[in-house]
């Protein structure tokens, strides 16, 4: 009997060569081979890693903490300069200080560069004392300028507070609700779409009629009634909590749903049906041939489902149902900037929020549909 | 392949099986139509021998299969099987955990290559699996057993890291071959392991099959929608049409005479051993039956070109027309039906 040609080895870059020596390419591999192929996927990805990186590592990252007020009320951001007011090249960046006026009619502050005073901008500087992950004493900073001197990024607001800091401290917040949410989500989106899938009947009339019945409720309104529902005197991690349990009571929807389906095609694949045949248990079949055929699958759904869960908590905040100060997250720093007054001549108050939200969704979606295409390794 | 000597002792018979889907209550109250996929099949499976099981696509082949592979639960009937210890057992009506023990002995090859094997498991996992889940093998043990089914189906014991990607059609139903055997069964039922490969593999997948048939004294249930491969492979053959057995016969006298005018319509869609060959193309005409909605009568009368008065009122029973030669039809042996096997004679 003659054997076939040796295997092909799919979308390998490097043709691998036959024999025991080959790299043995895993569906993992392929499916990082096709997301490594959109480059905005793979761009956005690494910046979302930076994002959480600099939530985990807030007070290094941000140059103050997030209660500091400085004289310096509603300054607009520093820009960072390498040549002075006479043309002249630093190597080490710097900033000019502000020199402070006030608007004889509106009595608002305003601010001109100070050109006599210059702050040079250096990396690893010492600043204010924090706790690192709360418990770990330190004093090095990301970035700063000399004590003495002020470094303001993103400006500052009413309090004198720096806003890029504020970012920094928001980020953890708005991101960590969007990861958690979804966490919840997966794991209800998988028990009940694969109870769903998997027992059909009843039960899975009942669980779909229920989907569908909250899909059909307008996500927003359906948030906002329930989240009015949490009372105000709670402490502000209850409330960080109770607004995480409300974003995910929707959004394991479109996990279960998508559960469901791949349970209910994974069902009829030949090989599930091979491993009834030899005696395989339910269990078994569930852990080792359904679940790793489905991650991939529901992985893309969450993604796909983290920047809404995002947008939620950004729009509940902001419509003053959500989370409050002195709690701060993106959505309470857009909230605090409502007044017409700060849109109009303090902008960078509400800019730094929005441009925040509105990369994180973007990336997200960037990432999402990327690994939408790499979920299915084996198709073209 | 050799014919069934005279003492072979049955291995599987099959008595007025059963499967039918549909036909339940739903939630708002309306009543689905009963699909009669499998509609009362009997036949028996002597052991060592190659069981032909053709029909067109949608008369219930697969389901029939499964069923006594116990992958399905029948409707109705029963699957009698011969353990090697002697007696007789019920596959059908067996509850999951007595079923047990005879699981192994009874196994399963796939048409569909790709949907055959866990994408996400290596050769190892997928051919040792079925011997860690019956305590047949375990660790190093494993790999041992695995490599050398990986040598018997022609692959090599190295590929066992791999994933099933990375392996052709016909090595992939190669893989399914080895997992099937990793039990060391006594039967299997192979439900088109070739349709889904191309012609150049096809003949390399059965010689394999037929190697390992006479190597370990295997009994095949062979289901095929084409009358080539099962004139090639097989011993006695039964003819499917919508859930029901219309013939059954020795290959060689299948061939030769068909007793069913269905069967003498599956014929005239295999290509003749002599091209030059002429024959009055008599194909099928028409769809196959609804098998929700069956027509009175013979189930085939619509399609049937014999068909006389009775054929649209009265159905037909399996009767036994000579010494193992079946056939459902009424008018059996009073019709001069062309097989393959006299035309290619005629035109010597
Ligand atoms: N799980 C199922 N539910 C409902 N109908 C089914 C199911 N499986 C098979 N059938 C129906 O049973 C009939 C026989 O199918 P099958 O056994 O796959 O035929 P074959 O293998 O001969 O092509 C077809 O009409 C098919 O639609
Ligand atoms: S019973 Fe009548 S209709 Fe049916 S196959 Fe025979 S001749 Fe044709
Ligand atoms: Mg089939």
């Amino acid at each position: 009997m003659t054997v076939e040609a040796a295997p092909t080895t799919a979308t390998a870059p490097s043709a691998v060569a036959d024999g025991v020596t080959a790299r043995i390419i895993s569906p993992r591999r392929l499916m990082w081979w096709k997301f490594r192929k959109h480059k905005l996927a793979v761009a956005s990805a690494i910046f979302l890693i930076l994002a959480y990186l600099a939530t985990i590592f807030a007070g290094f990252v941000a140059p103050y903490d997030p209660a500091t007020r400085s004289r310096n009320l509603y300054a607009p951001p520093q820009g960072i300069h390498f040549f002075d007011e006479i043309g002249q090249f630093h190597l080490q960046p710097f900033v000019y200080g502000w020199k402070m006026t006030r608007d004889l009619e509106t009595l608002s502050p305003v601010y001109t560069v100070n050109p006599e005073e210059k702050f040079p901008v250096g990396l690893f500087v010492r600043g204010e004392p924090y706790k690192l992950f709360g418990v770990i004493d330190a004093d090095v900073r990301l970035f700063g300028v000399a004590e003495g001197g002020y470094f303001h990024l993103a400006g500052t607001d009413h309090f004198g507070r720096d806003m890029f800091t504020r970012l920094v401290y928001g980020a953890q917040i708005s991101l960590s609700v969007g990861i958690i949410s979804v966490l919840v989500s997966l794991v209800l989106g998988l028990v009940i779409g694969g109870i769903s899938g998997l027992y059909g009947g009843w039960i899975d009339n009942f669980i779909q009629r229920v989907i569908e019945a909250i899909i059909a409720i307008p996500t927003i309104p359906l948030w906002l009634g329930l989240a009015a529902a949490v009372p105000r005197d709670w402490p502000p991690l209850y409330q960080y909590f109770a607004i995480l349990v409300v974003l995910s009571l929707i959004s394991w929807t479109s996990t279960a749903r998508v559960a469901r389906g791949r349970f209910l095609a994974l069902r009829e694949q030949d090989f599930v049906t091979a491993a009834r045949v030899y005696g395989a248990s339910r269990t078994r079949i569930i852990a080792k041939h359904l679940v790793p055929n489905l991650m991939s699958y529901v992985i893309v759904t969450l993604t796909l489902a983290i920047p809404g869960i995002i947008i939620g908590e950004t729009a509940l905040s902001f419509l003053g149902v959500g989370l409050k100060a002195p709690t701060v997250s993106w959505g309470v720093l857009l909230q605090e900037s409502q007044k017409v007054q700060i849109i109009q001549f303090y902008p960078w108050l509400w800019i730094g929020p929005a441009v925040c939200v509105v990369s994180v969704v973007l990336a997200f979606n960037f990432v999402g549909d990327g690994a939408r295409d790499a979920a299915d390794p084996f198709s073209r | 392949m050799s014919s069934i000597s005279v003492q072979a002792e049955p291995i599987l018979s099959v008595r007025d099986l059963k499967k039918h889907f549909g036909g339940k209550k739903t939630w708002s109250g309306a009543v689905s139509k009963t699909i009669r996929a499998v509609d009362g099949v009997t036949f028996t499976i002597y052991e060592g021998e190659t069981f032909g099981l053709v029909g067109e696509s949608g008369c219930g082949k697969t389901t029939l299969g499964r069923c006594i592979a116990r992958a399905l639960d029948p409707t109705g009937g029963e699957v009698v099987y011969a353990p090697k210890e002697g007696g007789a057992v019920d596959l059908a009506s067996l509850k999951p955990r007595d079923l047990r023990p005879y699981r192994q002995d009874v196994q399963m090859i796939f048409q569909d290559p790709i949907s055959s094997l866990n994408p996400r498991m290596t050769l190892l996992d997928i051919i040792g699996e079925p011997m860690v889940v019956n305590g047949l093998a375990r660790g190093e043990e494993v790999k041992h057993r695995v490599g050398d089914l990986l040598e018997r189906v022609g692959l090599r014991a190295e590929y066992m890291v791999r994933y099933p990607h990375a392996f052709s059609g016909g090595q992939r139903q190669r893989i399914g071959i080895a997992r099937a055997l990793a039990l060391n069964p006594r039967v299997i039922v192979c439900d088109e392991p070739v349709s889904a490969l191309d012609v150049s593999v096809q003949a390399q997948i059965l010689n394999l099959l037929q190697d390992l048939q006479a190597e370990k004294n295997l009994t095949y249930l062979f289901i095929a929608h084409d009358l080539g491969v099962v004139e090639y492979l097989c011993d006695r053959v039964a003819v499917m049409y919508v859930g029901q057995v219309v013939e059954l016969a020795e290959t060689s006298d299948l061939f030769a005479r068909p007793l069913h005018p269905y069967t003498e319509a599956l014929m005239s869609a295999v290509p003749p051993a002599n091209p030059r060959a002429a024959r009055a193309p008599r194909l099928l005409e028409g769809d196959l039956a609804n098998a929700a909605n069956l027509p009175p009568g013979c189930h085939f009368h619509p399609r049937c070109g014999y068909c006389v008065e009775r054929c649209r009122t009265e159905e037909p029973e399996l009767r036994e027309y000579s010494p193992g030669r079946f056939v459902r039809c009424h008018r059996a042996g009073e019709l001069k039906l062309d097989g393959v096997a006299e035309l290619a004679e005629a035109d010597l």
